[in-house]
């Protein structure tokens, strides 16, 4: 599951280094010099180069660089030719066989068979065997890969010979061809032991450190953390290569400086920036901007939790638990606004907890809400949600409601959304207390009694990010995750067994209706308020290198999509193979700034700085005349 | 060692104040000290009464100028991110830096005098343990220790938007925070200024006729080293300004009360810079040097005038 | 230069460092939620069992004193600080052995120009005082020593990202770039260099100015100063041979206290321009709340400032035999 990602969290979850080099010219200038560089930006920076340690978009960005899947994503996400070149499902959908391509080598030169990926699926099942079995319950790494198997039905796994791996599931279904586990070359692998590998707190943590061996496109070489890490072009790379030959990806603390970077070509790419930059790049000629959307989502989301009352914890009042409540709050959101102000535009207002992103699967709630504060109103009074003599709505014990808010300090934009929040459900009596928690408190705060915790909280505003297939997003609503990946609590049976049909379900069609009937449960019952769907705002520049494809080719962003794919349909359009040191390089006018309303914002500060001189100058004139003054005064004193 | 870390002035030896009114008439012979005061006064006046002159403090609810403008009518210093008006945001900003730096300077203070009298009067084991701890705020980086300590006291006191004197929580953890880690150089001069009133014959006539050492230390010490508390107060104030400016900087501030430092954080996480915004950030940047700039001026005049040992120097 | 001298200083600063050390030990037990929970954030499906396991590890079920803090001091004295939390696996000395260089460099550099030019600036106001430098010096360095260095920084953002593109504006080296020689690298540090250096100079040079300037007034109103005037010696002879050298010794010692005042900036420049420093690695760490990476942090800039002072302390000791006392 690429989805439990917190999202934004992750973006400004930064990280830190891990080997000498920083300020060694040697280190750097080893390699030959007219190589082809792409350079990218962002703000996410690299943790771990061990795939099962990931957690951020940039993690899963690196490891289908050095690594493939069993079946890569394809242009429009369909499953594509990865470790495997072929596959076939027996007729009950119950054994899925795949042919590991011929004569493909791991980039040391050994051989790539299905040894490799049976070693990798057979590490992934030993681990969640582990898990079921140990009271311990283990998980391997960070924990977000062993999903991708076990929501397959993954039963056991064969390689009758090598080029031939056969799996079987539990029950007939598709997701094993969406799963997001890198094959690893078994040759490196193999000498460490299950704990080395899953466990990264541990004592001896097998961390993969560069050079990686794979048979993605490009593997990671040189890594300084917390600057940037370096990629070469593997040269047994099965696949169409791209232009590029190496590829460096750069942390940057602030966008800020990384769109200076993009804006003077010392650096190619840049994923994360924010609104008004995107705005401001849209001038430049040699510059584009992309506008992905979202397979994610910005939520409210209720601690429903239901199970009886938490000693010391829970939430402040039971009219959570009551999706009434929940759904006349929702008529009190004004989605389209916080759309514009918090994202600046960039974005759409959320309905469901499957974003459009997913064509096929995202269906309009039937029962659509609209910014109706009259109708929240009336809906709370129907709903036995009466006022007090000051106007303040009282619960069903009848107790004054005032609702703690609260968002990870990661998530600074929620700051906004919660005024607004604030504001408007003052209107229904519904008292809110809004605050920004740390996010490691927060996230023992969202935990249960079933995951040791006390549930400590009433609302909070984060979100989540999506695979190409929606059974992740699906999955943190389901009962059996209180205690896991719930961070709401719903629990209805309901909607389990729709989460269990949907995923064994083969046919599309029949597919569609479960998770349509999924969405408008979770619509009306509002566990979720699904506040917006936010862009991702992408830049490039079209001047070094042409090919840029967008993944998937409606509404995706070139890189930092799903996997490898887009690295490779990348061009040579530079004639001087040399990269642009020259920061002032930028051909044309640098684009004027200023916000979708704002106009030219007059970029040329010179008139600011000749101010701010005079005024230094004034200050010291000034004062230079009353010293003199002071020191006669002070003398005469004396 | 010896030097006081006060990177400008740092008091060694005060004395008794004369008349007042001679005060007054000796301050105002000081230029830098009367500049420092007057734009303090302005400042004093944006943080007293900012709703009288803009209006209640804009939110991203009630804000109504277009994003990221540029100064036009109507907007004289454009807005930021959220369509607010930068004027309401530095005036508003001006009373919870100057709020916060305020409140820092009373912890501080006390602190720094209670130590430094205990110490200074009491002498002995006690006066020698005071004195380690002292010397070691003074030479650890005490910075570092406020951005540790931050987060873990707002943690272990809660979030909630509980406000003493107007301001939220979170702030007031820092205004505790500063207190904690910038006493040390206030206790240091106290306590020097102590041991000399110590000995004098009123202290002793004191002890003679049986007062307490706390009566002594509050009716006799204390009056006598008020105007070194003030003159230091005004440099300690700067001080604090300077710091809770760095730790909203990096991302200790609280949004819903924007200090000075907070709205650079804001404008630095906009992009503002490199934008060419230079109006979101530069009048929180002057009015940031400029308040420093004015309690050093005033501070040092003070202590000029407070310290016989700087008496006429400058 | 007596030798109980030199070893009770040498005690003072053991002491202060094992105080560090507790104060670490102590803040690392006040942390928010529990140090299993801050270790394990991120990850799910966090089973009490596994919580479990992760005490036993750290020895958080053995009793807190004697036996964590012991083991504490001991692990904190052979070199051992623990893991970054985030940096999953990687131990925190590991992290900070990569980020100091790239701020020894800055601040070295930062330093050694903000002392030459403000003792320079300094002596020569102090020397010539009331004169135009002196009064023009003086307000410009009260103005610098009133500017948060990031503001500074800021400015200088302003306009070198935003008018004039002379120079880049963050990191260290060109991102990726490969290096035909160690000149051309040399060049390119070289030019990332020179913003951020003339920012911390700049936030530095102005306290440093106001300092010298009034030890030199000091010294020049002693008596020997007023003797060797007397004595017809020139003023240029009193102010190297007499004054200088005794109002240097009040300024060094307090620009090695200062030390713990310019971290403070340190890290907001390093943050500013996206140097790959250890500010950059704070302000990350503070972000995402490595606790063990910022008590590191602490512990590192805290030891760093007690042997500045230990040595000038030392160094005040054989230049200035009174205050061996």
């Amino acid at each position: 599951m690429r989805s439990p990602i917190r999202t934004r969290a992750a973006r400004v979850l930064v990280a830190l280094g891990l080997v000498l080099t920083a300020v060694l010219p040697v280190a750097r200038l080893a390699t030959a010099s007219n190589h082809l560089i792409l350079k990218t930006g962002t703000d996410q920076d690299l943790q771990v180069l061990n795939p099962f340690s990931s957690i951020l978009v940039v993690d899963f960005e690196i490891f289908t660089l050095n690594y493939d899947l069993l079946l890569n994503f394809g242009q429009d996400l369909e499953p594509a030719p990865g470790f495997a070149d072929s596959w076939s499902a027996s007729d009950d959908g119950l054994t899925w066989t795949f042919h590991i391509r011929d004569g493909m080598k791991w980039s040391d030169g050994t051989p790539a068979t299905s040894a490799d990926a049976l070693y990798t699926y057979q590490l992934v099942i030993d681990a969640t065997a582990k898990s079921d079995a140990s009271e311990d319950g283990y998980y391997l790494g960070a924990g977000y890969l062993e999903g991708y198997l076990t929501n397959a039905g993954i039963k056991s796994v064969s390689a009758p010979d090598a080029s031939t791996l056969v799996v079987e599931t539990e029950f007939a279904n598709t997701l094993l061809l969406n799963a997001y586990v890198p094959i690893l070359p078994r040759h490196i692998w193999e000498s460490h032991t299950l704990d080395e590998i899953g466990s990264a707190e541990g004592s001896t943590p097998f961390l993969n450190e560069p050079p990686v061996v794979g048979t993605g496109p490009y593997q990671a070489t040189e890594w300084q953390p917390g600057d940037h890490i370096t990629f070469t072009r593997n040269p047994n790379y099965w696949g169409k290569q791209g232009a590029a030959d190496q590829v460096v990806v750069q942390t940057f603390q602030a966008m800020d400086t990384a769109v200076q970077a993009l804006k003077s070509g010392e650096i190619d790419y840049v994923r994360g920036i924010q609104p008004d930059q995107f705005t401001a790049l849209q001038g430049d000629p040699n510059i584009q901007v992309v506008e992905g959307i979202s397979n994610g989502f910005s939520e409210i989301a209720f601690n429903t939790y239901n199970r009886g009352p938490i000693e010391g914890g829970g939430a402040s009042t039971t009219a959570l638990q009551d999706p009434k409540f929940r759904d006349a709050l929702a008529w009190a959101i004004d989605q389209q606004k916080l759309v514009d102000v918090t994202l600046g535009g960039f974005g759409e207002p959320g309905t469901t907890i499957v974003p459009p992103f997913h064509t096929r699967w995202h269906s309009p709630p039937d029962n659509p809400r609209s910014f109706d504060i009259a109708e929240a109103n009336r809906r709370l009074d129907a709903a036995g949600y009466p006022r007090d003599a000051s106007g303040n709505r009282l619960d069903k014990e009848g107790k004054v409601i005032t609702l703690r808010v609260t968002w990870p300090d990661s998530e600074a934009e929620h700051a906004t959304d919660a005024q607004f929040i604030k504001e408007w459900w003052s209107e229904l009596g519904v008292g809110v207390d809004a605050f920004v928690t740390e996010e490691g408190k927060l996230l023992d705060d969202l935990l249960p009694p079933e995951g040791g915790g006390l549930a400590n909280f009433d609302i909070e505003l984060w979100g989540w990010v999506g695979d190409p297939d929606p059974t992740s997003l699906l999955n943190v609503l389901r009962g059996e995750e209180i205690g896991s990946f719930s961070d709401s609590f719903y629990d209805n049976p309901r909607y389990d067994e729709l989460f269990l049909l949907q995923r064994a379900e083969s046919d599309e069609a029949t597919r569609f209706a479960q998770i349509k009937e999924m969405q408008n449960l979770t619509y009306d019952e509002a566990p979720y308020i699904i506040l917006y769907y936010d862009a991702e705002l992408h830049a490039y520049r079209t001047d070094r290198f042409g090919g840029w494809t967008n993944q998937p080719s409606d509404g995706g962003t070139p890189l930092f999509g799903y996997g490898s794919i887009g690295y490779t349909h990348l061009t040579d359009l530079s004639a001087v193979p040399a990269p642009t040191q020259e920061p002032g390089a930028t051909a044309g006018p640098s684009a004027a700034p200023g916000g979708p309303d704002g106009g030219s914002t007059g970029s040329d500060s010179t008139p600011l700085i000749l101010g701010i001189a005079a005024l230094v100058v004034v200050i010291a004139g000034g004062l230079l005349v009353m010293r003199r003054r002071s020191a006669t005064a002070a003398s005469e004193e004396e | 060692m010896t030097a006081t870390p006060g990177p400008v002035a740092g008091a060694t030896r005060g004395r008794r104040s004369s008349g007042a009114g001679d005060f007054v008439r000796r301050f105002s012979r000081r230029r830098e000290g009367m500049v420092g005061l007057a734009i303090l006064t302005f400042f004093a006046i944006l943080a007293a009464i900012p709703e009288v002159l803009v209006g209640p403090l804009q939110t991203a609810v009630t804000s109504i100028g277009p994003r990221l403008s540029p100064p036009i009518d109507g907007f004289p210093l454009g807005t930021d991110e959220l369509g607010r008006d930068i004027v309401n945001l530095t005036v508003h900003g001006a009373r919870i830096s100057m709020t916060i730096g305020l409140l820092a300077t009373v912890v501080t203070v006390a602190i720094g005098v209670l130590v430094g009298i205990v110490s200074g009067f009491v002498g002995g084991r006690i006066d020698a343990v005071l004195m380690r701890i002292t010397d070691f705020f003074l030479v650890i980086p005490t910075f570092v220790l406020a951005l540790i300590l931050t987060p873990i006291i707002r943690d272990v006191v809660g979030s909630a938007t509980t406000e003493v004197f107007g301001i939220r929580m979170t702030l007031i953890v820092i205004v505790v925070v500063i207190g904690i880690t910038s006493w040390s150089s206030t206790a240091r001069i106290i306590r020097s200024q102590t041991l000399s009133i110590k000995e004098r014959a009123f202290v002793d006539r004191a002890r003679v006729v049986g007062a307490g050492p706390g009566y002594i230390m509050r009716v006799h010490i204390l009056p006598n080293v008020i105007n070194l508390i003030v003159a230091n107060a005004v440099l300690v104030f700067a001080g604090a300004v300077l710091t809770e400016t760095t730790l909203s900087f990096v991302g200790l501030g609280d949004p819903f009360q924007p200090s000075w430092g907070q709205l650079l954080e804001a404008a630095r996480s906009v992009g503002a810079p490199g934008l060419g915004a230079w109006w979101y950030f530069v009048p929180p940047g002057l009015g940031i040097i400029l308040v420093v700039f004015a309690f050093t001026l005033f501070g040092s005049a003070l202590d000029d005038l407070l310290n016989p040992r700087r008496g006429g120097r400058r | 230069m007596g030798g109980s001298f030199v070893a009770r200083r040498l005690g003072q600063a053991a002491i202060t460092i094992v105080a560090i050390i507790l104060i670490n030990f102590v803040l690392f037990r006040l942390m928010p939620g529990s140090p299993e929970r801050v270790i394990l954030r991120g990850t799910p499906n966090v089973t009490p069992e596994r919580i479990e396991a992760l005490r036993e590890r750290w020895g958080l079920n053995d009793p807190v004193f004697p036996d964590q803090l012991v083991a504490y001091i001991t692990s904190t004295l052979t070199g051992d600080l623990g893991y970054s939390f985030i940096a999953r696996g990687q131990t925190v000395v590991d992290v900070l052995a990569q980020r100091i260089w790239p701020t020894i460099l800055l601040f070295g550099l930062g330093e050694m120009v903000a002392i030459a030019l403000g003792l320079a600036l300094g002596a020569y106001s102090g020397w010539r005082r009331g004169g135009p430098i002196d009064y023009l010096g003086n307000s410009v360095s009260l103005i610098l020593y009133s500017t948060p260095y990031f503001l500074l920084g800021m400015g200088f953002l302003l306009v070198f990202a935003s008018s004039i593109k002379w120079l880049p504006t963050f990191g260290m080296l060109t991102a990726g770039r490969v290096y035909g020689s160690p000149f051309e690298f040399l060049a390119d540090l070289g030019a990332h260099l020179v913003l951020p250096l003339a920012t911390v100079s700049l936030g530095l040079v102005g306290q440093y100015a106001i300092v010298m300037r009034s030890s030199i007034i000091e010294t020049l109103s002693e008596d020997y100063v007023n003797t060797a005037r007397a004595m017809g010696l020139s003023e240029g002879r009193i102010l190297r041979h007499h004054a200088l050298p005794n109002a240097l010794l009040p300024t060094v010692t307090l620009i090695a206290i200062n030390l713990g005042y310019v971290i403070a900036g340190a890290i907001t420049v390093e943050v500013v321009f996206n140097w790959p420093g250890l500010g950059t690695l704070t302000v990350q760490a503070l972000t995402a709340r490595d606790y063990p990476v910022l008590q590191g942090v602490f512990l590192l800039l805290s030891v760093a400032v007690v042997l500045a002072n230990l040595v000038a302390d030392l160094v005040y000791g054989v230049l200035d035999p009174r205050v061996r006392t």
